[in-house]
């Protein structure tokens, strides 16, 4: 029963997403001033969205985990894999958000990168998410999670600079087109592209951070049967 | 076609490629290492 559950999750999951390229190429208009170089936007801005949710959960693990790990272990352990899988999908999902979005600063602007605050600070949030995941790859010893969950929550602290920073300041990156000044906003014939491409792509986030989470649960019982091992040997 | 939107269409392709090769990469890294743990769990025999 949950094999099948878990196929349909899968296929609904693919068909969304052929539907969404569908959507973004076929039925969305070019966009009037910026021609076919608007449609990166679907695949761009979903990628940034489903990274916000991803770092969420691994900051709420990494909060799970300071507030469990002295009296419930079991329950750490579990909130811990939840924010190392947080971080590595919302890594991936930052590193495809860092390289769209040059693509389209190269035909839009004429340049591929510029130091403005939106595109500094989400570097700074890409190498802060990085360092974490190479804290954990590469510190040993009991501290390392705690230490790590430290870090992800100073981390954390970067999030909302990133998502608040073409609000706060004047960026060469554009304005917000959902919930920005007035005037922003999507033509009505793009946004169902949008919303569907947010919706696969969001079903597609859910799916690689379960299969993550599975994989580190797993890394925690191989390492405790080691760990195990060495004190009856 | 001009010169310019044959140049947004190379664009635009290259990152839904891009997009595609990362996302999917990553999915086989997982793949990878989920077997791998896999093979391993059942020689130590383990859940």
């Amino acid at each position: 029963m949950k094999k099948l559950a878990i196929g349909v999750y899968v296929l609904v999951t693919l068909a969304l997403l052929a539907w969404g390229y569908y959507q973004a190429i076929y039925v969305a208009p070019n966009d009037a001033m910026q021609g076919e170089i608007f449609r990166i936007i679907y695949y761009h801005v979903p990628s940034w969205a489903i990274a916000f949710v991803a770092l969420s959960v691994s900051l709420a693990g990494s909060i799970g985990y300071l507030a469990c790990r002295r009296n419930q272990l079991d329950w750490a352990q579990m909130a811990d894999a939840w924010a190392v899988a947080g971080a590595e999908v919302g890594v991936v999902f930052l590193t495809v958000g860092l390289t769209t979005g040059p693509l389209w600063g190269r035909r839009a602007w004429g340049i591929w990168w510029t130091w403005d605050a939106r595109l500094t600070t989400s570097l700074v949030l890409w190498l802060i998410y990085v360092s974490y995941l190479l804290l954990r790859r590469f510190a040993a010893g009991p501290q390392m999670q705690t230490l790590a969950a430290v870090l992800n929550i100073f981390g954390a602290l970067d999030t909302p600079i990133v998502y608040m920073s073409n609000r706060w300041w004047r960026t060469q990156h554009p304005a917000p087109v959902f919930g920005g000044a007035e005037g922003s906003g999507m033509d009505p014939s793009m946004v169902g592209a949008l919303m569907w491409n947010m919706l696969a792509w969001f079903l597609w986030g859910v799916l690689i951070l379960a299969l993550r989470y599975r994989v580190e649960r797993q890394q925690q019982k191989i390492a405790a049967a080691e760990a195990h091992a060495a004190l009856n040997a | 076609m001009d010169q310019a939107a044959i140049l947004d269409h190379q664009f635009r392709v290259a990152a839904y490629v891009i997009t595609w090769v990362i996302q999917l990469g990553y999915l086989a890294w997982l793949g990878m290492k989920w077997r791998a743990q896999k093979k391993d769990a059942e020689r130590r025999r383990i859940g």
